[in-house]
């Protein structure tokens, strides 16, 4: 195998890629998505942190008090995001719904010890951002109220959970986990998927367009122009990859380790572009070895999820600077399974190679 | 009748080839591969998802606390003596010292407390389910009532607040008659052991898994209305995501099959054969359509009575089966290579998910999560009813966008077409081409205006998702750049397109009267459109820069006229690279002219 033959693989399917513009139809893609990620940011967190938005919280919501005295009247008056005003149930539903107010809540005739709990009927708007707001912002008052009956009850409570003492935080971290447990590693492994779809685009193409007989009577032999392309695929992946990271951070993403995370992308992905590669070359034909590549493709990504340590668990622990020792264990055995399926590939490619030869 | 069986007879050609393609030595593998998938999913289910584990690190002093917070693997608990955070030399993200804890002020410091919190609140509640005394663990239940208002969301929408509030002590008072509402019974209804049962259900699924699979067992709660305060909240239907993996995935999956047996006629022109018999190519089209759809449709049929959900869940899935398919074709059609196929492939994918997956997210918040066909999915899955209004919303542009690109399709699938390589963009413009006949240009440039308004909608919702969250100038400044290139790029195609066939064809009589053509027909089209679907979002500030719905019809008239005019006449003088800069200037033109009517910002 010459490297030379490799590169000159290479290079034309690199050629052929820019030719074609695909490639920009990729780095597009990494925008828009990129774009979504930061709409995602913004647009979750106002709608469901909405706190977090200066405009809403320095609103007071008028909200009407019906029914028995209690507590919840006192929580209300005193909360800096409330107007309370106690007023008869009809005459509050009816002003709610001519927005006027943005809640109606009823307060029962029972007792704090009763043996009955307390039933509070909370009246708002169906499908309004404000009523959404509104519901955060009564759930703490209505949890303040819950503690104290549960004290006024708890000689009746038989069994106490262990006590923890949490601190209140004044929003945020609420997407932390989103963008780091979901978001990177699957931006990150995207360029791992596609060029595995392209590999076997890229060999298959070779047979339904009858250009492998030209290729096999080039110096190139069939083995190194498979690699050749493998080859091709395998660089698109640390570049694209790579520009993900810097586009999150860009945005504000602040990732750890961005190197380590490029090397182990790099040597998994390898993983899946053997098995794109050997797909091709066993079926030569793009609909079947797409086929049975994708559903291959979701075993293999379902299998490994489901094993502590996975690449894609690594992948987050690298962004967020929690990864051990244990991360060279985990690129080790990858590159033993990359190994193995490249002395695999590499032997079913001079089996086919001997054959065309042949024929 | 003979059309028909012409149809009959392709669809059975189609299913008769993919298997015996497929069969030879596909299938058996294909089974082992769906056996091995059935076992992959058991064994993810049992030791659930581990793509988060370690992202945490805790410090405890007490083990019974370091065995509850372990318990949840993203947490990696080490035991520490002293309750300063920056003890040892691991940064802890959370330190529990004597059941009191501190976190790190950071981004990752607040997510861990917030995941602790999350998890404390379900072991609390798991305590609590085993109390004698159940009133006395929850003594504090909420039935939420909603109302529906008699103004709509357009008020709130549209910027305004629910109301202004009036000075502290002076009650607000409603206009009119006042409906009586009958005192609520103070009673639950439902007796302890029942609420337990529920209380335990809902407990018990707090795997990994489950985080994301609720949304699919559509809720067969006893309780009705009522919860603890500890429930309520705008549920967060990030859970959603399943959704689309679950119906979308595999409609996706099957157009590429479709995509492929396109790809496959042109290969080698093994597909003349099929052309030169005398069957007309809308019923090849559609005979080579019609398996993957039926096989779509049993797909999510299948779907739907595996997680037992309504059938009413396929109404808003057609639509969108239709839309793949359309768009399946039309890639099968245009793309020169294998390469070319998966690219504009996951590119259309990705955009098509995330119109259908961005908006659902809001589906509890905002009226705008309409938008995409999904919400009504989540709906009935959460058993919300939803209108015929809300179906046209949210599924029109899908019909008609589907209904265009067969159009086009179909006029296009002949050999010149098919077996030419050209470039993606000059094929594209190809196919326009064909659909302007020569005898009547000015008819064909209105209706291609026309017909594109559905095209528009799509993209500039899509903007309008996007944008809706950003700061308010610059939402509104993005907003207003996009909707005016957008639609001068839709305007300018058509005339771009007979320019390139026939430069001739422009006569200063002819330049004005495509151009006027172009633009009534944008205008009618418009019209119609918002007519029958969009009313509900047309009349916020978006909306109205979106579609510019005020004012005297002749207004926009003549402002899709002039900015037609503009690209045309670049065109003309100057060629087709002048074509740019000519929607850069009708874009600048439009910008202004929103700015000046509507929002009254230069006067």
């Amino acid at each position: 195998m010459k490297s030379k033959h490799l590169s000159i693989i290479a290079k034309k399917e690199f050629r052929g890629l820019i030719n074609e513009r695909t490639i920009l139809l990729a780095v597009l893609l990494q925008l828009f998505i990129a774009l979504f990620s930061s709409f995602l940011m913004v647009g979750l967190t106002s709608m469901y942190d909405p706190s977090s938005l200066s405009k809403y919280s320095r609103f007071k919501y008028n909200i009407a008090y019906a029914g028995n005295d209690s507590e919840v009247y006192d929580y209300l008056w005193n909360s800096p995001d409330f107007r309370v005003y106690k007023m008869d149930l009809s005459t509050g539903v009816a002003a709610l719904e001519q927005r006027k107010l943005s809640a109606v809540i009823y307060m029962p005739d029972t007792a704090p010890d009763s043996a009955d709990p307390v039933k509070i009927t909370l009246y708002t708007l169906q499908n309004d951002l404000q009523s959404a707001i509104v519901d955060v912002k009564l759930k703490e008052i209505f949890l303040k109220y819950e503690t104290d009956l549960r004290v006024i009850r708890a000689d009746r409570i038989t069994e106490q959970p262990i006590p923890l003492r949490i601190p209140k935080t004044e929003g945020g971290g609420d997407f932390y986990e989103f963008v780091y447990g979901l978001l990177i590693p699957l931006l990150v492994f995207m360029p791992a998927i596609i060029a595995s779809a392209l590999i076997i685009d890229l060999i298959t193409e070779e047979y339904q367009h009858d250009t492998l007989e030209t290729l096999v009577s080039t110096p190139v032999t069939f083995t190194e122009m498979v690699w050749g392309k493998v080859l091709a695929c395998e660089v698109l992946v640390p570049v694209q990859a790579g520009v993900w990271l810097a586009l999150l951070m860009i945005n504000g993403i602040a990732i750890e380790n961005a190197g380590l995370i490029l090397v182990q992308v790099s040597v998994t992905s390898l993983i899946l572009i053997l098995l794109g590669a050997l797909a091709a070359l066993h079926y030569r034909e793009r609909t079947a070895a797409q086929f049975i590549f994708s559903t291959a493709l979701v075993v293999v990504m379902l299998f490994a999820l489901a094993i502590p340590d996975n690449p894609l668990n690594l992948l987050t622990r690298l962004a967020v600077g929690t990864a051990g020792m244990e991360q060279w264990v985990v690129l080790g055995t990858t590159l033993v399974i990359v190994l193995g399926l490249g002395f695999v590939m590499h032997r079913y490619a001079e089996k086919v190679g001997r054959t065309h030869k042949s024929g | 009748m003979g059309a028909l069986r012409d149809i009959a007879t392709i669809a059975k050609w189609e299913v008769k080839k993919t298997f015996t393609m497929m069969g030879r030595n596909v299938l058996p593998i294909a089974i082992v591969l769906f056996f091995l998938l059935i076992l992959a999913t058991g064994f993810t289910a049992q030791s659930g998802m581990h793509l988060q584990d370690g992202m945490y690190l805790v410090g405890t002093d007490d083990p019974a606390i370091a065995q509850l917070i372990a318990s949840d693997p993203r947490f990696t608990v080490y035991e520490v003596t002293s309750p300063a955070h920056e003890s040892g030399d691991i940064s802890l993200d959370l330190t529990i010292f004597k059941g009191q804890v501190y976190y790190r002020e950071t981004e990752k410091g607040r997510a861990a407390l917030r995941t602790l919190e999350r998890n404390y609140g379900k072991y609390v509640n798991r305590v609590y389910n085993t109390a004698e005394d159940l009133f006395a663990a929850y003594p504090l239940w909420i039935d939420t009532r909603n109302v529906k208002s008699e103004l709509d969301f357009l008020a709130t929408q549209s910027g305004q607040y629910v109301s202004v509030a009036p000075a502290r002590g002076a009650a607000p008072v409603p206009v009119g008659e006042v409906a009586q509402i009958p005192t609520p019974s103070p009673e639950l209804g439902v007796t302890m052991e029942e609420i337990r049962a529920e209380l335990v259900q809902s407990g018990a699924k707090d795997t990994q898994i489950s985080r994301y699979t609720d949304v699919l067992s559509s809720g067969s709660s006893t309780m009705g209305s009522f919860k603890t305060p500890a429930q309520l909240s705008p549920p967060l239907p990030f859970d959603s995501i399943i959704l689309i993996f679950v119906f979308v995935f595999p409609l996706y999956f099957t157009s590429q099959f479709f995509m492929m047996s396109i790809m496959n006629e042109r290969i080698e022109r093994k597909g003349e054969i099929l052309l030169s018999t005398p069957v007309k190519t809308s019923s090849i089209i559609i005979g080579k359509m019609l398996p993957y759809f039926i096989g779509m449709v049993a797909i999510c049929a299948g779907l739907t009575f595996w997680i037992g959900a309504s059938p009413i869940i396929m109404l808003p899935l057609i639509p969108v089966i239709i839309f793949f398919l359309a768009n399946a074709l039309i890639i099968g059609m245009v793309s020169r290579s294998f390469k070319e196929l998966s690219f504009i492939s996951i590119f259309f994918s990705t955009v098509a998910t995330s119109y259908l997956f961005f908006p659902s997210i809001f589906a509890n918040v905002h009226i705008i999560s309409l938008v995409s066909p999904l919400t009504l999915i989540v709906f009935t899955l959460q058993g919300t009813a939803w209108t015929l209004t809300d179906y046209l919303y949210s599924t029109s542009l899908f019909w008609l966008t589907g209904a265009v690109l067969f159009y086009i399709a179909a006029k296009n699938f002949k050999e010149e077409r098919l077996f030419s390589e050209k470039s993606l963009v000059s094929r594209m413009r190809e196919f326009l081409s064909e659909v302007i006949p020569e005898k009547r240009p000015f008819l064909s440039l209105f209706l291609i205006t026309g017909f594109s308004i559905p095209f528009i909608f799509m993209v500039q919702l899509m903007c309008l998702v996007l944008f809706f969250n950003l700061p308010m100038p610059y939402s509104l400044i993005l907003l207003l750049m996009f909707a005016a290139l957008v639609e001068e790029i839709a305007k300018g195609v058509g005339i771009y397109t007979l320019y390139v066939r026939d430069p001739e064809f422009f006569s200063t009589r002819n330049l004005l009267f495509a151009c006027a053509a172009t633009a009534l027909g944008f205008l009618i089209g418009e019209k119609l459109l918002l007519f029958v679907t969009l009313a509900q979002i047309t009349e916020s500030v978006f909306g109205s820069i979106l579609f510019l719905s005020i004012g005297a019809l002749w207004l926009p008239l003549l402002l899709h006229f002039v900015c037609v005019l503009i690209v045309a006449t670049c065109l003309k003088y100057g060629g087709r690279k002048w074509f740019v800069p000519g929607l850069g200037i009708a874009m600048v033109v439009h910008c202004l002219y929103n700015l000046y009517f509507i929002l009254g910002w230069l006067g």
